[in-house]
């Protein structure tokens, strides 16, 4: 599904990324563990098309990805990837609705189709009757379901999870947890950066990144 | 498309104070841009109008220094010489009136003198004219108030004074006997035929229309005309044809618009000024665009970086920025131009005497629709340019170095 072959990342004179080979198969659950600077979500944001490597090659779907497509780039973040951020990034001046509408419209969907399955996604999210309220106006665990409800609403074929947990308590983050292996039980291939070992071992796979490599 | 209007309008209307203030910004501009420019121009087309309608579009007569020696004539009390007449002006008429861009012609003896009412007098340029030819050539009678030309035929001591010399005279009534005093000393007992009132004050404070063969009469010019005059089909086309006439007859021919220069030059300089203030105005609204959206686009780098993120490329993120400063451009010309319309409609209304180069009831008003459009295009055109920067500076952003700074 994804796969990076020789990837390096440099910043600055910083070599963030290393060499990194890593093939991502579809259907998997792969949670990334490593300490504060390891790399790994730089490694995550080139596999989501989000950055592209210094040096090395990305492949999605078999296909060699040209980071000077900007417009194919784009359309495959907005079909098939699905991004779920430790912060929401909901837009305050939208609806939760609204929030979780936005690719689909960005996709070109009809907006009554979008509205129709914005609220389905947010019902299945146990947000139902919340959906006309702003950001402010529901917890932070609602929030993080409402980002992954937007993640979810074009049908992607991965989810990248960048530290989805990371704001929210126990309880919240086993209920993102069950999300996550109930959509990837459904045939979505999900990638978690993560640095707790407890929800790691949940996923399928586990990679551990060290200094810019994977061990 | 609707994607962009989507996140744009929600961005706008989230932050409606701030988008309010920029709206009446524009709104302000875009009114000041209809009122000024109807103002300015009602002004302007009227005067030019009224010239054209009343003055001869291209005139002809002897050359500068021969009205020169007029002068010294009437200081030294001498016959005027030869030079200040038109010799075989009645060839260059028929050879003119043959020509498709001439609609007519007429025949003028143009000099100065005074008009004497009991005791008061009066410095006035006397125009001599053929009342049966003479509105080939000008559309006199629209500025007669008693439309009298006619009088001039049969009444041949009759003359047409100008309002402002009536006034100047204490006249308002037809009738009333003046004493005409010609620069060569003799006087005429003459009747009030009829008034002329053009709304131009320097040529209703000077003009008296004679019948040309009694001036001839009284300054001894008999059969001598020094002013040929004449109307044209193509107004603007004045210059050209003046040009062109220069060179097959040996007399000065000058258009309207040369005779007018002055006052040409004045309503450019008019123009120039009037319309840096309107840009200056126009300015601070962009200026006030730009600021909106720096704002948005500084406050809202996270959103912006998610909206790459869900699919949004590069120039999706330009067009939700210039789409803002469009809509305000839009809204704001709506706006300004309803106000626009009620101001004109106020000054439309008010009833003042104004008295300068023109003389009216009120504001003169150019009520052009085309105004609208301009100002439309104007303020469409600096609301973008006031978005352009920001809006490029949001599709820039890299989501990669907000996500990480977070």
């Amino acid at each position: 599904m994804i796969e990076l072959r020789g990837v390096k990342k440099v910043i600055g004179q910083e070599e963030i990324l290393k060499g990194i080979d890593i093939e991502i198969k579809k259907g998997e659950f792969v949670a990334i563990i490593g300490a504060s600077g390891s790399g790994k979500s730089s490694m995550l944001y080139i596999m989501g098309l989000l950055d592209r490597p210094t040096e090395g090659e990305v492949f999605f779907e078999e296909e060699r990805i040209d980071f000077s497509e900007e417009e194919k780039i784009s359309k495959i973040r907005n079909q098939k990837l699905g991004f779920v951020f430790q912060f929401h990034y909901l837009l305050p001046e939208f609806s939760l609705l609204e929030n979780v509408m936005i690719p689909a419209i960005r996709l070109g969907m009809r907006r009554e189709e979008a509205r129709e399955r914005a609220y389905e996604l947010l019902k299945r999210l146990g947000l139902a009757g919340k959906e006309n309220r702003k950001i402010y106006q529901i917890s932070g665990g609602e929030m993080q379901r409402v980002a992954i409800a937007r993640a979810l609403i074009n049908k992607p074929l991965v989810i990248l999870a960048d530290e989805p947990t990371g704001n929210l308590d126990s309880k919240n983050t086993q209920a993102v947890m069950d999300i996550f292996k109930d959509i990837n039980s459904e045939g979505t291939t999900i990638v978690m950066v993560t640095h707790e070992l407890e929800l790691a071992r949940q996923a399928h796979r586990i990679v551990e990144m060290k200094d810019g490599r994977i061990l | 498309m609707n994607y962009i209007l989507f996140v744009a309008f929600k961005m706008l209307f989230e932050r409606r104070r701030q988008t309010l203030v920029s709206v009446l910004g524009v709104s302000v501009g875009v009114c000041a841009f209809i009122v000024m420019s109807s103002l300015m121009l009602g002004f302007q087309n009227y005067f030019i109008q009224q010239v054209i309608d009343l003055e001869p579009h291209i005139k002809i007569k002897p050359r500068e220094e021969a009205q020169e020696v007029e002068k010294y004539t009437i200081l030294l009390g001498a016959k005027p010489k030869e030079k200040d007449r038109i010799l075989g002006w009645q060839e260059i008429i028929k050879d003119l009136e043959e020509d498709p861009q001439v609609l007519g012609s007429a025949e003028r003896l143009i000099s100065r003198g005074i008009l004497k009412y009991g005791i008061k007098d009066k410095p006035i340029t006397l125009i001599g004219i053929n009342p049966q030819r003479e509105p080939k050539a000008s559309v006199i009678e629209r500025f007669l108030v008693y439309k009298r030309l006619d009088k001039l035929e049969t009444n041949r001591t009759g003359v047409i004074i100008g309002s402002l010399v009536a006034r100047s005279l204490g006249i308002k009534e037809l009738g009333k006997k003046l004493v005409l005093v010609a620069p060569n000393g003799k006087s005429l007992l003459v009747s009030v035929e009829d008034f002329f009132d053009s709304g131009i004050t320097n040529i209703d404070d000077t003009r008296v229309y004679i019948n040309i063969k009694t001036l001839q009469s009284l300054l001894e010019r008999q059969g001598e005309v020094n002013e040929i005059v004449l109307k044209i089909r193509d107004v603007d086309s004045a210059e050209r044809l003046a040009r062109e006439l220069k060179e097959k007859i040996p007399y000065e021919v000058e258009s309207w618009q040369r005779a007018y220069r002055n006052f040409l030059s004045i309503f450019k300089i008019q123009n120039i000024i009037t319309y840096m203030i309107v840009f200056a105005i126009l300015t601070v609204s962009a200026f006030g665009i730009f600021n909106i959206i720096m704002m948005t686009v500084l406050e809202k780098k996270k959103d912006i970086a998610i909206l790459m993120a869900m699919g949004f490329t590069r120039r999706d993120t330009l067009l939700i920025f210039m789409v803002q400063g469009l809509i305000i451009g839009v809204f704001g010309s709506i706006i300004g131009s309803f106000l626009g319309f009620g101001l004109q409609e106020y000054l439309e209304s008010v009833r003042l005497d104004v008295e300068g180069l023109i003389r009216t009831k009120g504001f003169v008003l150019d009520r052009s629709p085309i105004l609208y459009l301009y100002a439309f295009a104007f303020s469409l055109f600096f609301s973008l340019l006031a978005s352009l920067y920001p809006s490029y500076r949001a599709s820039r952003l890299n989501p990669v170095d907000i996500f990480r700074s977070q």
